[in-house]
């Protein structure tokens, strides 16, 4: 194992990777930029340690900053936590090459895995049934008409790099599809630097289920089950649970089985997470692979009891997953809700602020990630993740049950959050019955759920 | 895409082989000079442009492809603007992991030693720090040193700090004068002078690793009797 980290990211999962360092008796220096000197991390840290101003781009984003930290604070690892340099094949490279290790798959790996297009030819070569798609990424916008007529309306264009569904677009019409195209490519350059875009047939009323997987140095590898992340907001996560209700036991082993035996075959190694789309069928076609913690990861350790952040940095300090799939026991329900500074009634607008009053609600099954304190300033620099609320029931009914009565008790003053958009979706007939499909919310729109949600 | 593999990969730019080395040797090296001007430019036409761009990008300081014989480097220098490519034989081991990494290792050991005392913010499980977090404050805080007489030059970026020949006690310096460096992994990030004035005391020592925006050296201003002569 590690003997001391550099946390190379900020915020609720600084302090998650910080707990983690602690059980496993390792010492953590996190990373910062002078917008989060005050942050929970940076004082709960061993040492702590600045790394440029404000803007990512020169502190969380900059390769040189964080390595130089890690090597002048004696560091012989860094984790990269989510989004940021996380998967990153550039910086993993530049990490191993100043002799310290990244907490994440290597970087031939990630090189591996970096195309979502050469990942889905990959992994469909090793059994996993992919979306019927273009054939590659589009050359032009006519390439592109004769792609879509070929697949099908409607259609939905994705770019090959990042995510956070920054220049994705449904289409329903080739009218439609010339000018979304544009947009998708400026976007995606402006977000990715990268406009390479690709086509996939679009299912109407799809679920979003994702495996979670481990796969050690040597070649061992384990699932961890799934999660159901349906709850989307124009392609954003706002809550994720397991089991699925989408699946049933034998269809979810099954799935989570072929996941974990295609990664193994095409060489992963770490963990990492598979997106399915799962249609009205119950078929699952491959989607995506993230080759990081992710930000739902809690649902996972709530149903398994294994905590996914110090398996991580096991696999990436060389050791042997020491967990064979008979030792990955399923224990209840468990629902995350992502506590957002963002205000529902005007279009999810983001915030920033000082927070005055703070209370994480407790009880049996209720875990707060959060990296909140009263009098703590959110900056307006990053993104609005205040913290993750999760519950865990013996059942899904009582996992609801207490996820209310957790909600009601979060308090956070000072700052507008998203806390209405999940009440009222624990009062969604869909979301009860377990019918809760990707577009729930966007169909709609937010605005109109919450309406129907207040006169309910 | 980038590789910084220590191991060089398979040569493409095939040498001949050791049984007919003498008969092929002299046609050998006009082919294998000729192959190098063509990897060259090849190199420079198809990689300097997508590798300054990956640069860019990626906001890394360093990035080496190799490919065949060759291998390109370009590095981001500390102050933005120009580039420089370098192109050298892979059989040249010298530049990247002579130069820069042995100056990691300066850094690393140089660092260790001295970090406690600068970078070091102490932890405080229960102590005032740790219970009571004081609020806001997302602004950097005025360094402490700083007064009506006196500006302090702080730290670029984080790395080691060198001193320069201004940054002798008592030399007198223009604002945006270079005081001295950090170098961050090999790359010299100055320390500029915040005002006119003389130098006062150094408030970090030469060869101490230190955060970005830590208070390195004072600037005594200018009375108004020496700012009138």
């Amino acid at each position: 194992m590690f003997r001391r980290i550099l946390i190379a990211n900020r915020g609720e999962i600084a302090l998650r990777v910080l707990r983690a360092c602690r059980t496993l008796g390792v010492e953590a220096v996190v990373a910062y930029s002078e917008a989060d000197r005050d942050s929970l991390p940076v004082q709960l840290a061993d040492e702590a340690i600045c790394i440029g101003p404000a803007d990512a781009k020169r502190s969380y984003l900059s390769a040189p900053a964080l390595i130089s930290a890690a090597v002048i604070t004696g560091c012989d690892a860094v984790h990269p936590g989510y989004g940021f340099l996380s998967e990153d094949e550039g910086f993993a490279e530049v990490v191993r090459a100043h002799d310290l290790t990244f907490i994440g798959p290597s970087a031939d790996v990630l090189d591996r895995f970096a195309s979502k297009e050469g990942t889905r030819r990959l992994l469909g070569s090793h059994g996993l049934a992919t979306i019927p798609g273009s054939d590659g990424m589009l050359r032009d916008d006519s390439h592109a008409l004769d792609e879509a007529d070929r697949i099908g309306y409607p259609v939905l264009i994705k770019p090959s790099a990042g995510g956070g569904g920054k220049g994705m677009r449904m289409v329903r019409t080739p009218r439609e599809l010339e000018s979304a195209i544009r947009i998708c490519r400026s976007e995606a350059k402006s977000a990715f630097g990268d406009d390479s875009l690709y086509l996939e047939k679009w299912l109407d009323d799809n679920r979003h289920v994702e495996v979670q997987v481990a796969v050690d140095r040597f070649g061992r590898g384990i699932h961890l089950g799934e999660r159901d992340c349906s709850v989307q907001r124009r392609h954003q996560k706002i809550l994720e649970e397991a089991p699925t209700p989408a699946l049933g036991p034998a269809a979810r082993a099954e799935l989570a089985e072929r996941a974990v035996r295609a990664v193994v075959a095409a060489g992963y190694e770490n963990i990492g997470t598979l997106e399915f789309l799962v249609d009205r069928d119950g078929n699952a076609y491959f989607i995506e692979i993230n080759c990081r913690i992710q930000v739902e990861h809690p649902v996972t350790e709530m149903l398994t009891g294994i905590d996914m952040v110090a398996l991580q940095m096991r696999i990436a300090a060389g050791e042997p997953l020491g967990l064979t799939q008979s030792d990955i026991t399923f224990s209840g329900h468990a629902i995350e809700f992502r506590i957002n500074a963002e205000d529902p009634a005007h279009d999810f607008r983001p915030g920033a602020g000082i927070v005055s009053r703070y209370h994480a609600p407790g009880g049996p099954g209720v875990r707060m990630d959060s990296h909140l304190y009263e009098g703590y300033e959110v900056p307006p620099f990053y993104d609005s993740l205040l913290g993750k609320l999760i519950v865990w029931g013996p059942d899904r009914e009582t996992a609801i049950a207490r996820g209310r009565a957790a909600l009601d008790e979060l308090l956070i003053e000072g700052l507008t959050t998203n806390v209405a958009i999940h009440q009222a979706l624990l009062g969604n007939e869909s979301f009860l019955e377990g019918h809760m499909t990707t577009n729930l919310l966007d169909r709609v729109g937010s605005g109109a759920f919450l309406a129907a949600a207040a006169r309910a | 895409m980038p590789q910084g593999s220590p191991e060089p990969r398979e040569s493409k730019v095939r040498q001949p082989r050791d049984t007919d080395r003498d008969a092929n040797r002299d046609a050998a090296r006009g082919a294998a000079r000729e192959a190098d001007l063509t990897a060259i430019d090849s190199l420079i036409d198809r990689l300097v442009p997508a590798l300054t761009a990956k640069l860019g990008s990626t906001h890394l300081g360093e990035l080496e492809v190799r490919e065949g014989d060759w291998r390109i480097r370009l590095r981001r220098p500390a102050t933005a603007g120009n580039w420089n490519g370098e192109l050298r034989r892979s059989s040249d081991r010298a530049g990247r992991s002579g130069a820069s990494h042995d100056a990691h290792g300066g850094t690393r050991s140089g660092g260790a030693a001295s970090t406690s005392a600068d970078a070091h913010r102490v932890p405080t499980p229960g102590g005032s720090n740790g219970s009571s977090p004081h609020p806001g404050g997302s602004q950097p805080p005025r360094p402490a040193h700083e007064d009506e007489t006196r500006r302090v030059a702080t730290s670029p970026a984080v790395g080691v700090f060198h001193t320069g020949a201004r940054s002798t006690v008592g030399t007198r310096v223009r604002q945006g004068d270079t005081l001295g460096h950090v170098d961050v992994l090999g790359v010299r990030e100055d320390v500029l002078s915040p005002a006119d004035g003389l130098v006062g005391e150094l408030l970090t020592q030469a060869g101490t690793a230190v955060e970005y925006g830590q208070e390195l050296v004072v600037i005594a201003l200018p009375t108004s009797a020496e700012a009138v002569r």
